[in-house]
C-alpha cells in the first residue's frame, strides 16, 4: 500500500485490466487509506474534466475547414501542402455544418406504439440495411466499430458483458410508418384540433442519419419537431401570460395558389434570477449497452454542463439503475460541484436494464425533496432500451403519467443508437409533462441544457391544446403539416381530463396550415369533389373577410382547470412573408421531401436553399441549409 | 473518395477540439487552428489504410510534431503572440466571471506542470486517449505514462488543494 501508487491513477482512468485489476480490487478492499486515497484522485480528476468541458468550444475557422474539405475530396496526393498556414486573424465561425460529421450508429426509431402492425424492419437482427452496410468500412459510420477511432478496448470500458454481440443482434432500423395529414374539405370537416408538441429529438436524428450518409427513415421525420428545433422572433407574451399567439398568412412556396397559414406560439421569457429552486434528479441508465462512447461518456459530459448553471438552492440526486437500481448521489447542493462531478465520474457501465425500478426510485427521490413552488423534475437519461424487469410498458406510463400529477415533471434525453428506443422514451416524455431531446453531440446538449436550459426544465403551462375554425367563405380544403401523432378528437379540446403538450420558458412552437382557398375552383389534392352535396349554409360571421379562428386551451403548471383564449386571422394577401415565415416553409418542405410527402408540390431542396439562405441568421439554421446540401446530394434524382 | 472524404470530416468533428486544444498548449494559441489545419491536410494526403486502426494516436503524433516544428520557427522569428481570439461564447456574465476565477485557477495549476505532464494530462482527459496510445504519441512506455500522469494528478490535487 503506497499512496505513490502509480496504479491508483491508472485504476481510476479505467486502465487496469485483467488479473492486474482483480489484485488491486483486492488490495484496495483491504484498505481504508488507499480507498480514500483513489476517492481524492477522482475528485481531481472530476474537476479538470469539468474545467475542461467548460472552456470556450469554437472549432477551426470557416476556412480552414474549407480547405481541409477540399483536400479531403481529392484523392491522395503525395505529400502535405502546408502553404496555407499563416492566414489572417482567426475569426470565430459558426461551423459551415456541411462539414460537420455526427458519427454515431444506426437508430431505432419506433414511434407509434398503436400502429406497431406497420413496423417496417429494414434489417432482420444481424443484418445491417443495406444502405449502411455499404458505408460500413467509412468510420462516418460510428464509434460503434471498435477497431477504428478507439483502437484500445480500454478506453471503452469492459466490453465482457455481451455488449459487443447484443449490438449486432439489435442492431436495426425499424420505424412506423405513418401518414402525412390529408387535406380536409371544410365542407366536410371546418375544425381542426391537436396539442402541442416542443420535443426537438425527431431532428437531431435526421441530422445524424445524414451526416452519415444516408437518408433517415422516414417514420423518423415528424415535421412539427423539425419546425420546433428552431428559434423564431415571435413577440413576447403580455405581462401575466404565459405565452402569446402570433399569426401569419403567405403563400406556399410549394404549391403557389395555396396559402400557408403559421401559427406561433412564444412562451414566456423567465430571466435566470427568477428561475425558483431546482429539485433535480438525475435518473441515468448505467446498463450495458450504455457503454458506447457516445451514450455513457456523452451523457457525463452533458450533466456536467448542466452541473455548472446550479447554484447553492438547487440540490441534485443521482439515480442509476441497470440490473438494479440504487441512489448514488443524495441530494446535494448545487454548489458543491465536486461531489455531484466526481458522482457523475465514477458512473460505469454493466448489466441489464431494469427501467422500472429506476423510475420509481427517481420520483421517490424527486417526492422527498419537493420544492413547493419550484421545478421538480426527473431527468431521465438513456438508450430506452428496458429489457429487464416484469414492469409493461403501460405500467411504466402510467407511473409517470400519475407522479406527473403531484409536480413531478419529466425530461427525457435519448442518446445513442443500435438499439433505441424512440417510441418508449417519446411516450414516457409526453405522458409525464415533460419533453424529448435527443442528444448525439456535445453541442446538442450545450443547446438543451445550456442555452434552454430554463425552457428544458421550467414548464410555465400544461395540457396546451389548439383548435381552429375554419371559414367556408374563404377555404376550401386545409391541412395541418405534421403533428400527425398529436391529433385531438375535437371533443377533447373542452375535456380538461384529457393530456396534452406542455410548454417550457422561452420555447417557441410553430404550425403549419396548408390552404386551399374557396371559391377559385382549385382541386384538393388527393380528394375529389362531393358528388350529392354542395357546401352547407354558412353563418352571417362567414361574411366576415375571416379566414379563421384559433382556440388555445392550457393549465398553469399547478393547475387543473384550464383557461381559453381566441386568436382571429385574417389573410392580407401577402405574398412571400416574413423572415421566419420563409424559414418556417423551408423547414417544412425539408420534412415533405424527406418524407416523400404526397403534397410535397414542387418542393425541392433548391427551393429550399434559396428560401432558407437569406434568412439564415444563426448557427442552427446554417446547419439547416448545411443539412438540405446534403439531403440532395443523397436524394434519388 | 466520397467516404474517404467522410471518414476524413468525421475524424475532424471527434478530434478538432482535443487537437486545437492539444496544439495550444505546445505552440501557443495563436498557432494552434495552423497546426490542426496542416494535421488533417497531411490526413487528407495519407493513404487511409495505413492510418486507420490507429487514427488517434496518429492525429496527435502528426500534430505535437507540426506544432513543435511551428513553434521552433516562430522562436526563430521571435514574433509569437500569444493572442485570445476566441471568445467564450457561453451566456451570463456572473457564471462567467466565477468560471473564469475557478478556471484560472485550475489552468494555473496545470500551467506549472512540467510539460510532459500537461501533456500526456491533456491527451487523456481532452482527447480521452489510453494509456497506450499516449504512449505511441509521446514515444514513451506505457509504465511511464501511469507514473507521469500519476504525478501530474498528485501535484494537480496538492495544488489545488492548498488554494481552495
Amino acid at each position: 500500500m503506497n499512496s505513490s501508487d502509480p496504479r491508483l491513477t491508472a485504476y481510476a482512468f479505467g486502465e487496469l485490466h485483467g488479473e492486474e485489476k482483480a489484485r488491486f480490487e483486492a488490495e484496495l478492499a483491504g484498505s481504508e487509506a488507499l480507498r480514500h486515497e483513489l476517492a481524492q484522485i477522482r475528485e481531481t480528476i472530476a474537476l479538470l474534466g469539468a474545467d475542461l468541458m467548460s472552456r470556450p468550444a469554437s472549432g477551426l475557422d470557416s476556412d480552414r475547414r474549407r480547405r481541409i474539405a477540399s483536400a479531403a475530396k481529392r484523392p491522395a496526393r503525395i505529400g502535405p501542402n502546408w502553404a496555407f498556414r499563416g492566414a489572417a486573424a482567426v475569426v470565430a465561425i459558426a461551423a459551415g455544418s456541411v462539414l460537420v460529421v455526427n458519427t454515431f450508429g444506426t437508430a431505432v426509431t419506433n414511434k407509434f406504439e398503436n400502429k406497431a402492425t406497420h413496423i417496417d424492419s429494414l434489417g432482420e437482427p444481424g443484418v445491417v440495411p443495406p444502405s449502411l452496410a455499404s458505408a460500413a468500412p467509412a468510420p462516418t459510420a460510428t464509434y460503434e466499430s471498435p477497431a477504428q477511432f478507439l483502437p484500445d478496448p480500454a478506453l471503452r470500458g469492459a466490453r465482457g458483458d455481451g455488449k459487443a454481440d447484443g449490438d449486432r443482434r439489435f442492431n436495426r432500423e425499424a420505424y412506423d410508418k405513418f401518414d402525412d395529414n390529408p387535406f380536409i374539405h371544410v365542407a366536410t370537416d371546418p375544425r381542426s384540433t391537436f396539442s402541442i408538441d416542443v420535443d426537438t429529438a425527431s431532428y437531431a436524428l435526421v441530422r445524424r442519419h445524414l451526416n452519415d450518409g444516408v437518408l433517415p427513415p422516414k417514420g423518423a421525420v415528424r415535421i412539427e419537431e423539425l419546425l420546433n428545433y428552431f428559434k423564431y422572433a415571435y413577440p413576447e407574451p403580455e405581462p401575466g401570460r404565459p405565452f402569446a399567439v402570433q399569426t401569419e398568412v403567405g403563400s406556399a412556396p410549394w404549391a403557389s395558389e395555396h396559402r400557408l397559414l403559421r401559427i406561433g406560439i412564444k412562451g414566456k421569457h423567465v430571466a435566470p434570477a427568477d428561475v425558483p429552486g431546482t429539485n433535480l434528479v438525475f435518473l441515468i441508465d448505467v446498463s450495458g449497452s450504455m457503454n458506447d462512447e457516445n451514450k455513457l461518456p456523452l451523457l457525463k459530459r452533458a450533466f456536467s454542463l448542466l452541473v455548472q448553471q446550479l447554484g447553492a438552492e438547487d440540490r441534485v440526486s443521482i439515480v442509476v439503475y441497470a440490473g438494479a437500481s440504487g441512489l448514488v448521489l443524495p441530494p446535494t447542493r448545487g454548489n458543491n460541484r465536486s461531489a455531484i462531478l466526481a458522482a457523475l465520474e465514477r458512473l460505469q457501465s454493466g448489466g441489464s436494464t431494469n427501467g422500472g425500478e429506476g423510475i420509481r426510485l427517481a420520483y421517490q427521490t424527486a417526492s422527498e425533496q419537493l420544492v413547493k413552488g419550484g421545478i421538480n423534475r426527473v431527468i431521465l437519461a438513456t438508450d430506452g432500451d428496458f429489457n429487464v424487469g416484469v414492469t409493461s410498458q403501460s405500467e411504466l406510463v402510467d407511473l409517470v403519467e400519475q407522479k406527473a400529477k403531484s409536480g413531478v415533471f419529466l425530461s427525457v434525453l435519448g442518446f445513442g443508437g443500435g438499439n433505441y428506443n424512440d417510441s418508449m422514451l417519446e411516450k414516457l416524455a409526453d405522458k409525464g409533462n415533460g419533453n424529448y431531446a435527443y442528444i448525439d453531440t456535445l453541442a446538442e446538449a450545450r443547446k438543451v441544457l445550456v442555452e434552454q436550459a430554463t425552457g428544458t426544465l421550467m414548464t410555465i403551462a400544461k395540457d396546451v391544446k389548439i383548435q381552429i375554425e375554419l371559414n367556408p367563405e374563404s377555404v376550401e380544403a386545409f391541412r395541418l403539416i405534421g403533428y400527425e401523432n398529436r391529433v385531438l378528437a375535437h371533443q377533447d379540446f373542452n375535456d380538461d381530463k384529457k393530456d396534452a403538450g406542455d410548454i417550457g420558458a422561452d420555447h417557441t412552437v410553430t404550425a403549419l396550415y396548408e390552404l386551399v382557398p374557396a371559391g377559385r375552383g382549385l382541386a384538393v389534392p388527393g380528394v375529389d369533389p362531393l358528388k350529392y352535396q354542395a357546401p352547407g349554409r354558412p353563418n352571417p360571421a362567414a361574411k366576415s373577410g375571416e379566414l379563421a379562428t384559433i382556440k388555445l386551451r392550457y393549465k398553469l403548471p399547478d393547475g387543473d382547470r384550464s383557461e381559453l383564449f381566441e386568436v382571429v386571422v385574417r389573410d392580407g394577401g401577402a405574398r412571400s412573408g416574413s423572415a421566419d415565415f420563409r424559414f418556417a416553409a423551408a423547414v417544412a418542405q425539408f420534412g415533405m421531401l424527406l418524407r416523400d410527402s404526397p403534397y410535397k408540390g414542387s418542393a425541392s431542396y433548391e427551393q429550399i436553399v434559396a428560401l432558407a439562405s437569406d434568412v439564415a441568421h444563426d448557427e442552427l439554421r446554417r446547419e439547416f441549409i448545411g443539412l438540405a446540401k446534403r439531403a440532395r446530394g443523397l436524394a434519388p434524382r | 473518395m466520397a467516404a474517404d472524404s467522410e471518414w476524413v470530416l468525421a475524424a475532424l468533428e471527434r478530434f478538432e477540439l482535443p487537437l486545437l486544444r492539444f496544439a495550444a498548449t505546445i505552440a501557443g494559441r495563436a498557432q494552434a487552428a495552423d497546426v490542426v489545419q496542416d494535421t488533417f491536410l497531411k490526413l487528407c494526403a495519407e493513404n487511409r489504410s495505413k492510418v486507420e486502426g490507429h487514427l488517434a494516436a496518429w492525429l496527435f503524433t502528426v500534430c505535437k510534431h507540426r506544432a513543435i516544428e511551428l513553434r521552433r520557427s516562430e522562436r526563430r522569428l521571435s514574433s509569437m503572440e500569444d493572442v485570445d481570439v476566441q471568445p467564450n461564447p457561453d451566456s451570463g456574465p456572473a457564471l462567467e466571471l466565477e468560471r473564469k476565477q475557478s478556471i484560472s485557477r485550475i489552468d494555473a495549476a496545470i500551467e506549472a506542470l512540467a510539460e510532459r505532464e500537461r501533456e500526456a494530462l491533456l491527451l487523456k482527459l481532452d482527447a480521452g486517449l489510453s494509456y497506450k496510445q499516449i504512449a505511441e504519441v509521446m514515444n514513451l512506455s506505457v509504465s511511464n505514462v501511469g507514473f507521469i500522469l500519476h504525478t501530474a494528478i498528485a501535484k494537480l490535487r496538492a495544488e489545488l488543494g492548498r488554494t481552495s
